[in-house]
């Protein structure tokens, strides 16, 4: 019976079954890539359970066909060698994929940073009794690509003790702001104003987080602020609004006087002069206690512009659109819980501070020729890290990867490919055994293809 | 050894007597250094490359290139109205509102009505959602991008002439100043007139030998100017003349030729049995090899990098692959068919790269920023698609026993086992290369992006390839694979390198390895795998019918 196991197994037949089998897997898999993206793939076929045992189970057939061949002969040399070179390569891969990391940071010019953000999605929720003090009061790792969660399969905090669960859940959406009436004491206002003459024309919502909150837009000619009238302006052209009763009050300052040369009130609908260029302030729409949501449209396939979104309910009450690695704040009577969802984030231990990022381009044309960070990293100094010139430090490795261009086309930051790969040293091991059982293949070319000496392949 | 001499003597003399070796005059114009596509190059490899995008060929009426793109800026108006623009997309066409079965269109009934403008409204919004381009798309990309090439050289903005004193962009002949330089350029363009007209009108040879001359003497006043312009970047004179003497040469061209003769030869060779038919036979293949090494030679030199780095290269590196596999398999074996396998592969896979120049881009492309100067790159590309040379020699091979097996199994016994050796002993070497070249490919992903294996759709499908091969070397010890089989898998697991090489690329177009994308040609080459897998099954189908009859 044993035997009779270990024929089966080690069998030349199951060999090619399986090799078979994940070639056909794999290719599925560039399909699947094809269609979506690179994550989906690796999510759907190369990490599933079937690759994972089809994987499995060739490895047992490399093994059990060498213990098979047992004992070794001088010629059974290529085969042993080419088929532990496999498996020092499978198995340099699991342990990359168990104990490795494989992430991506993103440092601004001037800036630093010390976290790697992982493809790993975490749920956190803090809360906060009087709205200072937050506590983490609950974190888990959530897999919503593959196990999404739906209305009537929803994915609850402390199984629903205090009232936050997700409901819903698009791999692929396209989200836009959106500005909606609320109840909420604790919000602020909002308003939609238009600011026009005959050539130019600027549509924007200003909304407040909470009542006492400034916000602000710089439209280039002016800017627009909403939450306070101070006493002197800036210096410049601005607009100064804040909520009094049903209305609005404004107070104009120009950039060469100190001194509001305008003040007023104003309603929703009603328009005033500015005095500059022909500008005319309009309000549009004016919500006492307004609240900004995402409004998120499913797609069928992933593009450049679509992105993770996750919808959550808190208490039976109020929904809301979560992008990922975005964060929703939602009120109780007597508490406040701020909840997150986004890449997990690895402190990799020492911060790393991008001085310069330098792009050369092809002459005479807008294409890239080549792309280096210089960073300083404590301990290190001065480094220079380009494309195909990684920097090691501490037992990681860190990649240019690429760039980020700003409003004006110009750089602003630059994107590291930061990694830990212990099991790299076995797959070159493997690498070199498998090349060199190759190597033996030809040298000793009639022994070494494995077969037993008593069953030559008869043609028949 | 004989052969070797003879070849070189014959090729050398035949170059002589075509006068390659010198530009012909009137012609000076070829050379002229201009910057395009980031870097300095001839005249004439811009305007080929230029005619190329909008009238999908070298040649315009049988007149070169370089003559017709300077005309465009001289008279656009005139080329307006001539059928000059390719455009091959139904859908496009249609809502253009055009006749859908011509090829080439004027550029009147393109470009001045509000359908065009439409439909580029429309490219660019699907631009922003930054979805993939469908057909559809890609060809109205394409259309605009024919608009914009001839509309920017009629205007003289993209013929960019003059090293600049200060800065890298060259200046072009619109934004000359008015100064020296812009009157030897309106010189050198009158006397192209001229000469054109003269051409036009029929005039006596030794007034056009006089007025080809002056045409010579005004590009090299220009020339001279422009160097003192700016001569640091006006130095690399011998890759100028290096391109331009490739150009007019065309070492590819040739050495289809030749291989396509050598294997001729030696199909005769074979069938007949006239064994002194070979010498005459490896005197050609000497050549179109010889030939083909210096073209491939060249495009390393222009470019600083072994040219295999898209699919037009790795085309003629796999030919050049396929014809080492076949000569080096036919001296230890001494099968005739091997080597003549290799030749025929060499010139199907030298006469696509030469015809299709819209699919397998010809010209020579800067290169992405991952891909510089990283000698690991061109060791894991040259490698893994040596072994493409090798599963294609096997897939003609297998081809050639599916004849022998159409034509009767019992009389060409010894033949196809001959056959089947040899595919079985050029898969080996297939997966020889193959097998350490993904490895070196994860080796430079490793190094370069810090992933030694990210089932990337390229590396995946190298991968895939491998399997098959595999498969078909495992199935063979276990007797699964035996004559037949070893003829039908040679041809069919070769649809899996297709995919791996051209299909990834063209047809899944996703994965890290983007630099090589491109589109066409789909069907032509699904109907290549398509027509083969009918071809083995008809085999397999006539062979059955033919062993039950035996059995019988």
């Amino acid at each position: 019976m044993y035997k009779k196991v270990l024929k089966f197994l080690a069998s030349i037949k199951l060999a090619v079954i399986v090799i078979i089998g994940i070639a056909t897997l794999t290719a599925i898999g560039t399909f699947v890539e094809s269609k979506y993206d690179a994550a989906a793939a690796k999510k759907l076929v190369y990490d599933s359970i079937y690759m994972n045992l089809v994987m499995g189970v060739f490895a047992v057939n490399l093994i059990a066909v060498m213990v098979d061949r047992w004992p070794w002969k001088l010629r059974h040399i290529s085969f042993i060698f080419a088929h532990v070179g496999i498996l020092c390569i499978m198995a340099g891969q699991l342990i990359t994929n168990q104990f490795g990391i494989d992430g991506s940071m993103r440092v601004g010019i001037g800036d630093e940073n010390r976290f790697v953000s992982l493809p790993k999605t975490d749920i956190t929720v803090y809360s906060s009794y009087d709205g200072t003090n937050y506590s983490k009061i609950f974190e888990n790792e959530v897999d919503f690509f593959r196990s999404p969660p739906t209305p009537e399969k929803p994915f609850s905090v402390y199984k629903d003790q205090i009232g936050i669960k997700f409901t819903n859940y698009y791999p692929y959406a396209v989200a836009s702001r959106e500005t909606i009436a609320s109840d909420n004491q604790k919000l602020g206002s909002g308003i939609r104003f238009q600011i026009s003459n005959g050539q130019a024309n600027f549509i924007e919502w200003l909304v407040q987080r909470n009542p006492t909150h400034v916000v602000s837009i710089d439209l280039g000619p002016l800017r627009v602020h909403f939450g306070t009238i101070p006493l002197a302006g800036m210096g410049v052209n601005e607009i100064y609004m804040k909520v009094e009763g049903n209305k609005i009050r404004y107070a104009l300052f120009s950039k060469d006087q100190i001194d509001p040369k305008n003040e007023g009130t104003i309603e929703e609908g009603q328009a005033v002069p500015t005095g500059w260029m022909g500008l005319e302030l309009r309000i549009l729409r004016f919500l006492p206690k307004a609240e900004e949501k995402w409004k998120v449209e499913p797609r069928p396939v992933p593009t450049p512009l679509t992105t993770e979104a996750v919808e959550v309910e808190f208490q039976g009450k109020t929904k809301h659109w979560m992008l990922i690695n975005d964060t929703v704040k939602f009120f109780a009577d007597d508490a406040v819980f701020f909840v997150s969802y986004g890449n997990r984030r690895f402190d990799i231990g020492f911060p790393i501070y991008l001085n310069q990022f330098h792009m050369e381009k092809y002459q005479g044309t807008a294409r890239a020729m080549s792309y280096r960070s210089v960073v300083s990293i404590k301990d290190l100094g001065e480094r220079e890290i380009s494309m195909n010139e990684p920097l090691k430090h501490n037992g990681l490795t860190i990649y240019q990867a690429s760039f980020q261009d700003g409003p004006m086309g110009q750089p602003v930051a630059s994107i590291f490919s930061i990694n830990k790969d212990p099991g790299r040293w076995l797959k070159y091991l493997g690498s070199l055994i498998m090349t060199l059982g190759i190597i033996f293949l030809f040298y000793f070319k009639r022994l070494g293809t494995g077969v037993p000496a008593n069953t030559p392949a008869k043609e028949s | 050894m004989k052969s070797v001499v003879l070849s070189f003597l014959f090729l050398f003399s035949t170059l002589a007597s075509a006068g390659v070796f010198q530009e012909t005059s009137g012609e000076a114009l070829r050379g002229l250094p201009v910057q395009a596509d980031g870097r300095v190059k001839p005249f004439d490899s811009f305007a080929r490359e230029m005619l190329e995008l909008v009238y999908g060929k070298q040649k315009y009426e049988k007149r070169d290139a370089y003559e017709i793109i300077l005309t465009w800026m001289l008279a656009p108006q005139t080329w307006q109205s001539k059928e000059l623009f390719e455009v091959r997309n139904f859908d496009v066409l249609t809502r253009l509102g055009l006749d859908t079965q011509k090829r080439y269109y004027k550029g009147d009934e393109l470009f001045s009505g509000a359908k065009f403008s439409e439909l580029r409204a429309e490219l660019a919004s699907k631009r922003e959602t930054k979805e993939k381009l469908t057909p559809y798309f890609q060809a109205l990309q394409r259309l605009e991008n024919q608009y914009f090439v001839f509309s920017e050289i009629a205007t003289g903005r993209m013929i960019r002439v003059l090293p600049p004193k200060e800065g890298d962009a060259w200046i072009s002949v619109a934004d000359m100043q008015p100064g020296p330089a812009q009157e030897k350029f309106l010189e050198l363009t009158k006397s192209f007139i001229s000469l054109i007209g003269g051409m036009a009108e029929g005039r006596a040879e030794s007034e056009m030998a006089a007025a080809k001359t002056d045409l010579d003497q005004k590009v090299l006043a220009f020339q001279e100017l422009a160097r003192a312009e700016n001569p640091e970047k006006y130095a690399n004179d011998t890759k100028i003349d290096v391109e331009s003497f490739y150009n007019r040469f065309h070492p590819f061209k040739w050495s289809y030729i030749f291989y396509l003769l050598g294997a001729v030869i030696v199909l005769f060779s074979w069938i007949t049995s006239k064994h002194g038919a070979m010498t005459p036979a490896w005197v050609f293949l000497f050549l179109g090899f010889g030939l083909h090494t210096i073209g491939f030679a060249i495009r390393s030199y222009l470019m600083d990098r072994a040219p295999v780095t898209n699919m037009y290269e790795t085309v003629v590196w796999v030919a050049w692959g396929s014809i080492v596999f076949g000569g080096i398999l036919e001296k230890i074996y001494k099968f005739k068919f091997i080597i003549m396998a290799g030749a025929l592969i060499a010139a199907f896979g030298m006469i696509i790269a030469d015809t299709a120049p819209v699919v397998l881009d010809p010209s020579l492309q800067p290169l992405e920023p991952v891909l510089r100067s990283n000698y690991w790159l061109t060791i894991h590309v040259m490698t893994i698609t040596v072994s493409y040379a090798a599963f294609f020699l096997a897939f003609a091979l297998g081809d050639i026993g599916l004849i022998y097996f159409l034509k009767g199994e019992a009389q060409n016994k010894d033949k196809i086992k001959a056959i089947v050796m040899s595919i079985y002993r050029a898969i080996q070497i297939g997966v020889v290369f193959l097998a350490p070249g993904i490895i070196l490919g994860g080796i430079w992903a490793d190094y370069s992006w810090g992933r030694f294996w990210g089932w990337d759709p390229k590396e995946t499908w190298a991968l895939i390839a491998l399997l098959g091969y595999l498969a078909v070397i495992h199935g063979r010890l276990v007797g699964w694979v035996r004559e037949f089989g070893m003829v039908a898998c040679g041809v069919l697991t070769f649809s899996l390198v297709i995919m791996a090489w051209y299909g990834v690329n063209f047809v899944l177009g996703a994965g890290l390895h983007s630099y090589g994308f491109g589109a066409g040609g789909v069907e032509y080459v699904t109907g290549f795998v398509v027509a083969h897998l009918l071809l083995v099954v008809y085999t397999a189908v006539v062979r059955n019918a033919r062993l039950k009859d035996v059995k019988a």
